[in-house]
Protein backbone atom coordinates (compact mmCIF):
# COMPACT_ATOMS: atom_id res chain seq x y z
CA UNK A 1 0.00 0.00 0.00
CA UNK A 2 1.27 3.34 -0.74
CA UNK A 3 0.12 6.85 0.93
CA UNK A 4 -3.01 8.35 -0.69
CA UNK A 5 -1.46 10.85 -2.88
CA UNK A 6 1.54 8.55 -4.06
CA UNK A 7 3.40 10.83 -2.33
CA UNK A 8 7.06 9.23 -2.57
CA UNK A 9 8.95 6.54 -0.21
CA UNK A 10 12.24 8.51 -0.28
CA UNK A 11 14.35 5.99 1.45
CA UNK A 12 15.77 6.59 4.96
CA UNK A 13 16.68 9.98 5.80
CA UNK A 14 18.26 12.00 8.36
CA UNK A 15 17.53 15.64 9.76
CA UNK A 16 20.22 18.29 8.62
CA UNK A 17 21.60 19.63 11.67
CA UNK A 18 24.23 22.61 12.11
CA UNK A 19 26.80 20.82 13.47
CA UNK A 20 26.76 17.90 10.15
CA UNK A 21 27.20 21.19 7.61
CA UNK A 22 30.73 20.72 7.25
CA UNK A 23 30.14 16.77 6.53
CA UNK A 24 27.28 17.04 4.02
CA UNK A 25 28.45 19.57 1.94
CA UNK A 26 32.11 17.82 1.80
CA UNK A 27 31.64 14.34 1.55
CA UNK A 28 28.15 13.95 -0.11
CA UNK A 29 27.42 10.95 2.20
CA UNK A 30 25.07 8.80 0.20
CA UNK A 31 22.08 9.42 2.69
CA UNK A 32 18.45 9.24 0.70
CA UNK A 33 16.97 12.61 1.88
CA UNK A 34 17.19 14.61 4.50
CA UNK A 35 14.36 16.35 7.18
CA UNK A 36 15.10 20.19 7.22
CA UNK A 37 13.87 22.08 10.07
CA UNK A 38 11.60 24.90 9.08
CA UNK A 39 12.02 27.69 11.29
CA UNK A 40 15.83 27.66 11.16
CA UNK A 41 15.21 28.48 7.82
CA UNK A 42 12.92 31.15 8.04
CA UNK A 43 13.89 34.65 8.69
CA UNK A 44 17.58 34.22 7.92
CA UNK A 45 19.57 35.02 5.20
CA UNK A 46 23.13 33.43 5.92
CA UNK A 47 24.87 30.65 6.02
CA UNK A 48 22.21 28.07 6.84
CA UNK A 49 19.94 29.09 4.00
CA UNK A 50 23.19 29.05 1.40
CA UNK A 51 23.74 25.58 2.71
CA UNK A 52 20.51 24.30 2.57
CA UNK A 53 20.46 25.56 -1.09
CA UNK A 54 23.23 23.44 -2.04
CA UNK A 55 21.81 20.03 0.12
CA UNK A 56 18.56 20.72 -1.94
CA UNK A 57 20.71 20.58 -5.38
CA UNK A 58 21.66 16.88 -4.08
CA UNK A 59 18.89 15.71 -1.87
CA UNK A 60 15.33 15.37 -1.27
CA UNK A 61 13.78 17.20 1.10
CA UNK A 62 10.88 17.25 3.23
CA UNK A 63 10.07 20.39 5.69
CA UNK A 64 9.25 19.46 9.11
CA UNK A 65 7.83 22.60 11.40
CA UNK A 66 7.49 23.26 14.98
CA UNK A 67 5.46 26.28 15.06
CA UNK A 68 2.06 25.98 13.29
CA UNK A 69 0.23 25.95 16.98
CA UNK A 70 -2.80 24.04 14.82
CA UNK A 71 -4.40 23.34 17.84
CA UNK A 72 -4.21 27.03 19.55
CA UNK A 73 -7.13 29.30 19.91
CA UNK A 74 -5.18 31.67 18.31
CA UNK A 75 -5.35 32.84 14.49
CA UNK A 76 -2.87 31.34 12.14
CA UNK A 77 -0.49 33.39 11.65
CA UNK A 78 -0.11 34.29 8.39
CA UNK A 79 3.21 35.87 8.20
CA UNK A 80 4.41 32.02 8.84
CA UNK A 81 2.55 30.26 6.73
CA UNK A 82 3.62 32.79 4.04
CA UNK A 83 7.37 32.25 4.10
CA UNK A 84 7.00 28.49 4.89
CA UNK A 85 5.48 27.97 1.53
CA UNK A 86 8.01 30.13 -0.17
CA UNK A 87 10.41 27.47 1.71
CA UNK A 88 8.58 24.90 0.25
CA UNK A 89 8.90 26.23 -2.88
CA UNK A 90 12.66 27.24 -3.29
CA UNK A 91 13.26 23.69 -1.82
CA UNK A 92 10.89 21.93 -3.78
CA UNK A 93 10.23 20.30 -0.49
CA UNK A 94 8.14 16.81 -1.11
CA UNK A 95 5.99 17.69 2.12
CA UNK A 96 5.60 19.75 4.62
CA UNK A 97 5.04 18.39 8.40
CA UNK A 98 4.32 20.02 11.54
CA UNK A 99 2.66 18.39 14.91
CA UNK A 100 -0.58 18.38 16.34
CA UNK A 101 -0.55 20.38 19.27
CA UNK A 102 -0.47 23.97 20.44
CA UNK A 103 2.61 25.86 21.21
CA UNK A 104 1.13 29.24 22.89
CA UNK A 105 -2.37 31.54 22.98
CA UNK A 106 -2.57 35.28 23.86
CA UNK A 107 -0.33 35.56 21.25
CA UNK A 108 2.52 34.05 23.18
CA UNK A 109 4.62 31.35 21.85
CA UNK A 110 6.34 28.36 24.24
CA UNK A 111 8.20 26.95 21.51
CA UNK A 112 7.02 23.56 23.53
CA UNK A 113 4.50 21.18 22.04
CA UNK A 114 1.71 21.25 24.08
CA UNK A 115 -1.02 18.08 24.29
CA UNK A 116 -4.86 19.07 23.39
CA UNK A 117 -7.68 17.85 24.82
CA UNK A 118 -9.01 15.24 22.56
CA UNK A 119 -12.86 16.30 21.84
CA UNK A 120 -15.32 16.53 19.60
CA UNK A 121 -14.69 20.39 19.72
CA UNK A 122 -11.55 20.48 19.38
CA UNK A 123 -11.73 18.00 16.03
CA UNK A 124 -13.74 20.20 14.41
CA UNK A 125 -11.48 23.50 15.39
CA UNK A 126 -8.40 21.77 14.25
CA UNK A 127 -9.98 20.10 11.18
CA UNK A 128 -10.99 23.60 9.96
CA UNK A 129 -7.30 25.02 10.40
CA UNK A 130 -5.64 22.11 8.97
CA UNK A 131 -8.04 22.44 5.58
CA UNK A 132 -7.02 26.70 5.71
CA UNK A 133 -3.04 25.78 5.93
CA UNK A 134 -3.28 22.72 3.34
CA UNK A 135 -4.94 25.61 1.18
CA UNK A 136 -2.55 28.33 1.78
CA UNK A 137 0.22 26.02 1.51
CA UNK A 138 -1.13 24.71 -1.54
CA UNK A 139 -0.15 21.02 -0.58
CA UNK A 140 -1.80 18.65 2.15
CA UNK A 141 -0.03 19.20 5.38
CA UNK A 142 1.38 16.53 7.69
CA UNK A 143 0.56 16.33 11.23
CA UNK A 144 3.08 14.13 13.40
CA UNK A 145 1.73 12.79 16.77
CA UNK A 146 3.07 14.44 19.62
CA UNK A 147 4.94 12.62 22.58
CA UNK A 148 2.88 14.15 25.90
CA UNK A 149 3.47 14.09 29.57
CA UNK A 150 -0.43 14.83 30.35
CA UNK A 151 -4.02 13.64 29.82
CA UNK A 152 -6.58 15.96 29.60
CA UNK A 153 -9.54 15.06 32.14
CA UNK A 154 -12.64 16.26 29.41
CA UNK A 155 -10.69 13.71 25.95
CA UNK A 156 -13.62 11.93 24.96
CA UNK A 157 -11.30 10.19 21.76
CA UNK A 158 -8.08 8.17 22.08
CA UNK A 159 -5.04 10.19 20.29
CA UNK A 160 -5.29 7.46 17.72
CA UNK A 161 -9.08 7.94 17.02
CA UNK A 162 -8.51 12.12 17.01
CA UNK A 163 -5.80 11.62 14.27
CA UNK A 164 -7.58 8.99 12.40
CA UNK A 165 -10.53 11.49 11.97
CA UNK A 166 -8.77 14.28 11.70
CA UNK A 167 -6.76 12.85 8.22
CA UNK A 168 -10.24 12.13 7.13
CA UNK A 169 -12.30 14.75 8.02
CA UNK A 170 -9.47 17.75 6.83
CA UNK A 171 -8.04 15.17 4.13
CA UNK A 172 -4.38 15.63 5.99
CA UNK A 173 -1.22 12.91 6.11
CA UNK A 174 0.36 11.58 9.05
CA UNK A 175 3.99 11.49 9.97
CA UNK A 176 3.83 8.59 12.65
CA UNK A 177 6.58 9.08 15.18
CA UNK A 178 6.96 5.49 16.79
CA UNK A 179 9.21 6.50 18.91
CA UNK A 180 6.05 9.39 20.28
CA UNK A 181 3.74 6.25 20.19
CA UNK A 182 6.42 4.62 22.75
CA UNK A 183 6.44 7.29 24.89
CA UNK A 184 2.89 8.52 25.45
CA UNK A 185 2.41 4.76 25.80
CA UNK A 186 4.47 4.60 28.77
CA UNK A 187 3.55 7.96 30.33
CA UNK A 188 -0.49 6.96 29.74
CA UNK A 189 -0.88 3.83 30.18
CA UNK A 190 -2.14 2.89 26.98
CA UNK A 191 -1.44 -0.30 24.13
CA UNK A 192 0.81 0.88 21.54
CA UNK A 193 0.09 -1.51 19.71
CA UNK A 194 -3.53 -0.42 19.98
CA UNK A 195 -2.87 2.81 18.36
CA UNK A 196 -0.44 1.65 15.21
CA UNK A 197 -3.86 -0.62 14.38
CA UNK A 198 -5.73 2.36 14.65
CA UNK A 199 -4.04 4.64 12.44
CA UNK A 200 -4.98 4.94 8.88
CA UNK A 201 -2.31 3.16 7.00
CA UNK A 202 -3.26 5.03 3.90
CA UNK A 203 -2.48 8.58 5.55
CA UNK A 204 0.84 7.70 6.52
CA UNK A 205 3.35 9.82 4.48
CA UNK A 206 6.30 9.19 6.75
CA UNK A 207 7.73 7.92 9.88
CA UNK A 208 9.88 8.64 12.76
CA UNK A 209 12.02 6.74 15.09
CA UNK A 210 14.43 8.21 17.79
CA UNK A 211 15.62 7.43 21.23
CA UNK A 212 14.19 8.83 24.68
CA UNK A 213 15.24 9.29 27.97
CA UNK A 214 13.59 7.00 30.70
CA UNK A 215 13.02 8.95 34.23
CA UNK A 216 11.47 6.05 36.00
CA UNK A 217 8.18 7.67 36.57
CA UNK A 218 8.03 8.83 33.19
CA UNK A 219 9.77 8.91 29.68
CA UNK A 220 11.05 12.24 27.79
CA UNK A 221 10.99 12.74 24.25
CA UNK A 222 14.88 14.04 24.01
CA UNK A 223 16.08 12.51 21.13
CA UNK A 224 19.22 11.82 22.63
CA UNK A 225 19.93 8.10 21.75
CA UNK A 226 19.59 4.98 19.85
CA UNK A 227 16.57 3.62 19.43
CA UNK A 228 15.38 0.82 21.90
CA UNK A 229 14.36 -2.33 19.76
CA UNK A 230 10.77 -2.12 21.30
CA UNK A 231 9.90 1.35 19.40
CA UNK A 232 11.79 -0.61 16.06
CA UNK A 233 9.36 -3.03 16.62
CA UNK A 234 6.77 -0.65 16.50
CA UNK A 235 8.16 0.57 13.31
CA UNK A 236 8.22 -3.11 12.26
CA UNK A 237 4.52 -3.23 13.12
CA UNK A 238 3.69 -0.22 11.50
CA UNK A 239 5.48 -0.79 8.64
CA UNK A 240 4.18 -4.02 8.00
CA UNK A 241 0.74 -2.17 7.26
CA UNK A 242 1.60 1.12 5.22
CA UNK A 243 3.93 -0.82 2.97
CA UNK A 244 7.49 1.46 1.62
CA UNK A 245 7.04 4.49 3.79
CA UNK A 246 9.84 7.58 3.95
CA UNK A 247 11.31 6.81 6.94
CA UNK A 248 13.68 9.61 9.72
CA UNK A 249 15.94 9.21 12.46
CA UNK A 250 16.05 11.84 14.45
CA UNK A 251 18.61 12.75 16.69
CA UNK A 252 18.28 16.24 18.65
CA UNK A 253 20.85 16.26 21.57
CA UNK A 254 24.22 15.10 22.27
CA UNK A 255 24.12 14.68 18.55
CA UNK A 256 27.15 12.63 17.68
CA UNK A 257 29.23 12.10 14.09
CA UNK A 258 26.73 12.07 11.17
CA UNK A 259 28.08 8.33 10.24
CA UNK A 260 26.62 7.51 14.08
CA UNK A 261 23.52 8.84 13.02
CA UNK A 262 23.19 7.63 9.70
CA UNK A 263 24.11 4.13 10.89
CA UNK A 264 21.24 4.46 13.40
CA UNK A 265 18.85 5.55 10.60
CA UNK A 266 19.71 2.97 7.98
CA UNK A 267 18.84 0.21 10.78
CA UNK A 268 15.36 0.77 9.64
CA UNK A 269 16.56 -1.27 6.22
CA UNK A 270 16.80 -4.06 8.61
CA UNK A 271 13.04 -3.86 9.10
CA UNK A 272 11.99 -2.92 6.05
CA UNK A 273 13.91 -5.31 3.88
CA UNK A 274 12.61 -8.73 6.47
CA UNK A 275 9.17 -7.17 5.85
CA UNK A 276 9.74 -7.27 1.84
CA UNK A 277 11.18 -10.51 1.80
CA UNK A 278 7.63 -12.33 3.51
CA UNK A 279 5.65 -10.02 1.49
CA UNK B 1 -2.28 25.70 31.12
CA UNK B 2 -0.11 27.92 29.27
CA UNK B 3 -0.14 30.55 32.53
CA UNK B 4 2.09 27.85 34.68
CA UNK B 5 3.73 26.82 31.66
CA UNK B 6 5.75 30.01 31.77
CA UNK B 7 5.15 30.81 35.77
CA UNK B 8 9.38 31.51 36.96
CA UNK B 9 8.48 29.65 40.37
CA UNK B 10 7.59 25.99 41.43
CA UNK B 11 4.43 25.01 39.64
CA UNK B 12 1.96 24.26 43.03
CA UNK B 13 3.08 27.99 43.48
CA UNK B 14 1.94 28.81 39.58
CA UNK B 15 -1.32 26.54 40.23
CA UNK B 16 -2.23 28.74 43.09
CA UNK B 17 -1.30 31.72 41.14
CA UNK B 18 -4.58 34.48 39.71
CA UNK B 19 -3.96 33.11 36.28
CA UNK B 20 -4.06 29.96 36.41
CA UNK B 21 -7.95 29.31 35.60
CA UNK B 22 -7.82 25.96 37.88
CA UNK B 23 -7.38 26.29 41.52
CA UNK B 24 -4.41 24.26 42.57
CA UNK B 25 -6.23 21.45 44.81
CA UNK B 26 -8.42 20.96 41.87
CA UNK B 27 -6.30 20.55 38.56
CA UNK B 28 -6.97 16.73 38.90
CA UNK B 29 -9.95 17.37 37.14
CA UNK B 30 -8.45 18.95 34.07
CA UNK B 31 -5.45 17.09 33.53
CA UNK B 32 -5.63 13.15 34.56
CA UNK B 33 -2.68 12.08 36.85
CA UNK B 34 -1.01 8.99 35.60
CA UNK B 35 0.14 5.28 37.62
CA UNK B 36 3.24 7.41 39.07
CA UNK B 37 2.56 10.84 38.68
CA UNK B 38 0.22 13.41 40.56
CA UNK B 39 -1.41 15.81 37.69
CA UNK B 40 0.37 18.77 38.87
CA UNK B 41 3.59 16.53 38.68
CA UNK B 42 2.92 16.05 35.13
CA UNK B 43 1.89 19.82 34.16
CA UNK B 44 5.33 20.42 36.26
CA UNK B 45 7.19 18.34 33.27
CA UNK B 46 6.33 21.05 30.85
CA UNK B 47 6.93 24.15 33.25
CA UNK B 48 10.31 22.53 34.38
CA UNK B 49 11.64 22.45 30.35
CA UNK B 50 10.03 26.05 29.39
CA UNK B 51 13.05 27.90 31.24
CA UNK B 52 15.35 25.29 30.14
CA UNK B 53 14.52 25.99 26.35
CA UNK B 54 14.82 29.83 27.30
CA UNK B 55 18.20 30.07 28.27
CA UNK B 56 19.49 27.43 25.73
CA UNK B 57 17.76 29.93 22.90
CA UNK B 58 19.64 32.96 24.64
CA UNK B 59 22.88 31.06 25.45
CA UNK B 60 23.14 30.29 21.50
CA UNK B 61 22.92 34.26 20.66
CA UNK B 62 24.87 35.72 24.29
CA UNK B 63 27.68 33.19 25.05
CA UNK B 64 29.91 35.84 26.29
CA UNK B 65 27.66 37.76 28.29
CA UNK B 66 26.34 34.29 29.64
CA UNK B 67 29.99 33.30 30.51
CA UNK B 68 30.43 37.13 32.11
CA UNK B 69 27.26 36.28 34.18
CA UNK B 70 28.31 33.06 35.54
CA UNK B 71 25.28 30.13 35.32
CA UNK B 72 23.28 31.55 37.65
CA UNK B 73 23.61 34.97 36.76
CA UNK B 74 22.97 34.30 33.41
CA UNK B 75 19.56 31.84 34.44
CA UNK B 76 18.14 34.62 36.22
CA UNK B 77 18.64 37.15 33.91
CA UNK B 78 16.81 34.86 31.42
CA UNK B 79 14.02 33.78 33.99
CA UNK B 80 13.27 37.49 34.40
CA UNK B 81 13.85 38.50 30.48
CA UNK B 82 11.30 35.90 29.79
CA UNK B 83 8.67 37.63 31.88
CA UNK B 84 9.40 41.07 30.59
CA UNK B 85 9.83 39.73 27.13
CA UNK B 86 8.41 36.59 26.06
CA UNK B 87 8.85 35.02 22.46
CA UNK B 88 5.35 36.33 20.42
CA UNK B 89 6.61 35.26 17.19
CA UNK B 90 6.89 31.59 15.50
CA UNK B 91 11.17 31.66 16.03
CA UNK B 92 13.46 31.91 18.83
CA UNK B 93 15.83 33.72 16.46
CA UNK B 94 14.83 36.59 17.76
CA UNK B 95 13.63 35.99 21.65
CA UNK B 96 17.05 38.12 22.79
CA UNK B 97 16.20 40.96 20.42
CA UNK B 98 15.73 43.38 23.52
CA UNK B 99 18.11 42.00 25.96
CA UNK B 100 20.62 44.57 25.69
CA UNK B 101 17.89 47.41 26.62
CA UNK B 102 16.89 44.68 29.48
CA UNK B 103 20.19 44.31 31.04
CA UNK B 104 20.79 47.44 31.29
CA UNK B 105 18.27 47.85 33.86
CA UNK B 106 17.64 44.31 35.14
CA UNK B 107 18.39 43.55 38.71
CA UNK B 108 20.75 41.79 40.68
CA UNK B 109 22.87 42.00 37.07
CA UNK B 110 26.77 43.20 38.16
CA UNK B 111 28.11 45.86 35.81
CA UNK B 112 25.28 46.78 33.86
CA UNK B 113 26.65 48.95 31.28
CA UNK B 114 29.42 46.70 30.46
CA UNK B 115 26.53 44.02 30.10
CA UNK B 116 24.69 46.31 28.29
CA UNK B 117 27.58 46.93 25.51
CA UNK B 118 28.74 43.25 25.71
CA UNK B 119 25.11 42.13 24.56
CA UNK B 120 25.19 44.68 22.36
CA UNK B 121 27.85 43.15 20.70
CA UNK B 122 26.59 39.67 20.61
CA UNK B 123 23.27 41.08 19.39
CA UNK B 124 25.15 42.75 16.26
CA UNK B 125 26.69 39.15 14.94
CA UNK B 126 23.21 37.76 15.86
CA UNK B 127 22.13 39.80 13.43
CA UNK B 128 24.88 39.91 10.74
CA UNK B 129 24.70 36.29 10.43
CA UNK B 130 21.25 35.87 9.47
CA UNK B 131 20.81 39.60 7.20
CA UNK B 132 19.88 38.27 3.83
CA UNK B 133 22.83 38.25 1.37
CA UNK B 134 24.11 40.79 -0.77
CA UNK B 135 26.86 41.09 -3.04
CA UNK B 136 29.92 43.13 -2.24
CA UNK B 137 31.36 45.51 -4.62
CA UNK B 138 33.06 44.56 -7.84
CA UNK B 139 36.58 45.08 -8.42
CA UNK B 140 35.19 46.10 -11.70
CA UNK B 141 32.65 48.06 -10.27
CA UNK B 142 35.43 50.13 -8.48
CA UNK B 143 37.33 49.95 -11.82
CA UNK B 144 34.53 51.23 -13.33
CA UNK B 145 34.76 55.60 -11.43
CA UNK B 146 37.26 57.40 -12.66
CA UNK B 147 39.22 58.97 -10.23
CA UNK B 148 38.16 62.29 -10.43
CA UNK B 149 34.43 61.21 -10.00
CA UNK B 150 35.29 59.64 -6.18
CA UNK B 151 35.27 62.74 -4.57
CA UNK B 152 31.32 62.79 -5.19
CA UNK B 153 30.98 58.88 -4.72
CA UNK B 154 28.43 57.73 -2.57
CA UNK B 155 29.32 54.22 -0.89
CA UNK B 156 26.32 51.56 0.75
CA UNK B 157 27.23 49.42 3.06
CA UNK B 158 25.84 45.30 2.72
CA UNK B 159 22.58 44.59 4.60
CA UNK B 160 25.05 42.21 7.11
CA UNK B 161 27.32 44.74 8.55
CA UNK B 162 26.90 47.01 11.50
CA UNK B 163 28.87 49.68 13.29
CA UNK B 164 29.16 50.15 17.20
CA UNK B 165 30.32 52.41 19.24
CA UNK B 166 31.53 50.76 23.12
CA UNK B 167 32.07 52.42 26.15
CA UNK B 168 33.94 48.99 27.54
CA UNK B 169 36.23 46.52 25.74
CA UNK B 170 33.80 44.21 24.90
CA UNK B 171 34.90 43.10 21.85
CA UNK B 172 38.44 41.80 23.22
CA UNK B 173 35.99 40.67 26.42
CA UNK B 174 34.09 37.92 23.43
CA UNK B 175 37.02 37.25 21.62
CA UNK B 176 39.05 35.67 25.04
CA UNK B 177 35.88 33.64 25.45
CA UNK B 178 35.83 32.24 21.75
CA UNK B 179 39.09 31.26 22.58
CA UNK B 180 38.68 29.71 25.74
CA UNK B 181 41.19 32.54 26.96
CA UNK B 182 40.83 32.90 30.69
CA UNK B 183 42.92 35.95 30.89
CA UNK B 184 39.82 38.49 30.23
CA UNK B 185 39.84 41.77 29.94
CA UNK B 186 38.94 43.90 32.76
CA UNK B 187 34.95 45.39 32.93
CA UNK B 188 36.50 48.72 33.16
CA UNK B 189 35.47 52.07 30.90
CA UNK B 190 37.19 52.46 27.60
CA UNK B 191 36.19 53.42 24.32
CA UNK B 192 35.93 50.90 21.93
CA UNK B 193 34.63 50.95 17.66
CA UNK B 194 33.46 47.95 15.66
CA UNK B 195 32.72 46.91 12.71
CA UNK B 196 31.11 43.57 12.44
CA UNK B 197 29.83 42.17 8.95
CA UNK B 198 29.91 39.29 6.73
CA UNK B 199 31.42 37.72 3.78
CA UNK B 200 31.17 34.62 2.29
CA UNK B 201 28.84 33.83 4.78
CA UNK B 202 31.93 33.71 7.62
CA UNK B 203 31.03 36.84 10.27
CA UNK B 204 33.63 39.29 11.06
CA UNK B 205 34.67 41.34 13.70
CA UNK B 206 37.27 44.46 12.99
CA UNK B 207 38.27 46.60 16.18
CA UNK B 208 38.15 50.52 14.62
CA UNK B 209 40.04 53.26 15.80
CA UNK B 210 37.84 56.51 16.72
CA UNK B 211 38.82 58.38 13.22
CA UNK B 212 38.20 54.63 11.21
CA UNK B 213 34.99 54.42 13.05
CA UNK B 214 33.57 57.99 12.25
CA UNK B 215 35.00 58.05 9.01
CA UNK B 216 33.13 54.83 8.57
CA UNK B 217 29.71 55.96 9.86
CA UNK B 218 29.71 58.92 7.51
CA UNK B 219 30.12 56.79 4.50
CA UNK B 220 27.35 54.45 5.85
CA UNK B 221 24.95 56.94 6.39
CA UNK B 222 25.24 58.17 2.69
CA UNK B 223 28.00 61.21 3.00
CA UNK B 224 29.98 61.17 -0.11
CA UNK B 225 33.60 60.41 0.15
CA UNK B 226 35.02 63.60 -0.39
CA UNK B 227 32.90 65.36 2.53
CA UNK B 228 33.51 62.80 4.75
CA UNK B 229 37.53 62.27 3.97
CA UNK B 230 37.40 66.32 4.67
CA UNK B 231 35.37 65.36 7.96
CA UNK B 232 38.33 62.80 8.77
CA UNK B 233 41.14 65.18 8.08
CA UNK B 234 39.80 67.73 9.91
CA UNK B 235 39.75 65.63 12.79
CA UNK B 236 37.50 67.51 15.06
CA UNK B 237 39.79 68.44 17.99
CA UNK B 238 41.63 65.04 17.26
CA UNK B 239 44.77 63.76 14.95
CA UNK B 240 44.29 63.40 11.71
CA UNK B 241 44.78 60.10 9.97
CA UNK B 242 47.56 60.00 7.21
CA UNK B 243 46.94 59.04 3.80
CA UNK B 244 48.88 55.34 4.48
CA UNK B 245 46.12 54.70 7.52
CA UNK B 246 43.29 56.04 5.53
CA UNK B 247 44.77 53.61 2.43
CA UNK B 248 45.06 50.88 4.42
CA UNK B 249 41.48 51.45 6.05
CA UNK B 250 39.89 51.01 2.48
CA UNK B 251 41.95 48.41 1.36
CA UNK B 252 40.48 46.27 4.49
CA UNK B 253 37.24 47.86 3.85
CA UNK B 254 36.66 47.18 0.25
CA UNK B 255 38.33 43.90 0.40
CA UNK B 256 36.39 42.82 3.53
CA UNK B 257 33.21 43.00 1.46
CA UNK B 258 31.66 45.80 3.47
CA UNK B 259 30.71 47.70 0.70
CA UNK B 260 27.91 46.90 -1.67
CA UNK B 261 27.02 49.52 -3.97
CA UNK B 262 29.20 52.95 -5.16
CA UNK B 263 26.46 55.90 -6.65
CA UNK B 264 27.17 58.52 -8.55
CA UNK B 265 25.32 61.65 -8.37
Amino acid sequence: MSNRWDLPDLGIGVGLRTVHFGHILSQHPPVDWFEVLSENFLNTGGRPLHVLDQVVERYPVALHGVSLSIGSTDALDLGYLKELKALADRTRARWVSDHLCWTGVLGRNTHDLLPMPYTEEALRHTVARVREVSERLERPLVLENPSSYVEFAASTLTEWEFLARLAEEADCGLLLDVNNVYVSAFNHGFDPREYIAGIPADRVVQYHVAGHTNKGTHILDTHSDHALPEVWELYRLAWARTGPTATLYEWDEDIPPFEVVHAEARKALVHREALVATR
Amino acid sequence: MQSVVVHPGEVDEALRGAEAEVPAGRVGEVVLPSKTLTAAERVGIYQAMYPLRMAEALLADYPALAHYLGDEGFRDLVQGYVQAFPSRTYTLNSLGEHLPEYVKTARGVRRPEFCHDLARLELAVSEVFDAPETPPLSEHAIASVSPEAWEHAVLAPVEAFRLLAFRYPVNAYLQTVKDDDHDHPKARLKDTWVAVYRRDYAVYRLELSRAAHDLLADLTVGRPLGTALTRAVAGGGRRAPTEQELFRWFREWVSGGVFRSVTLP
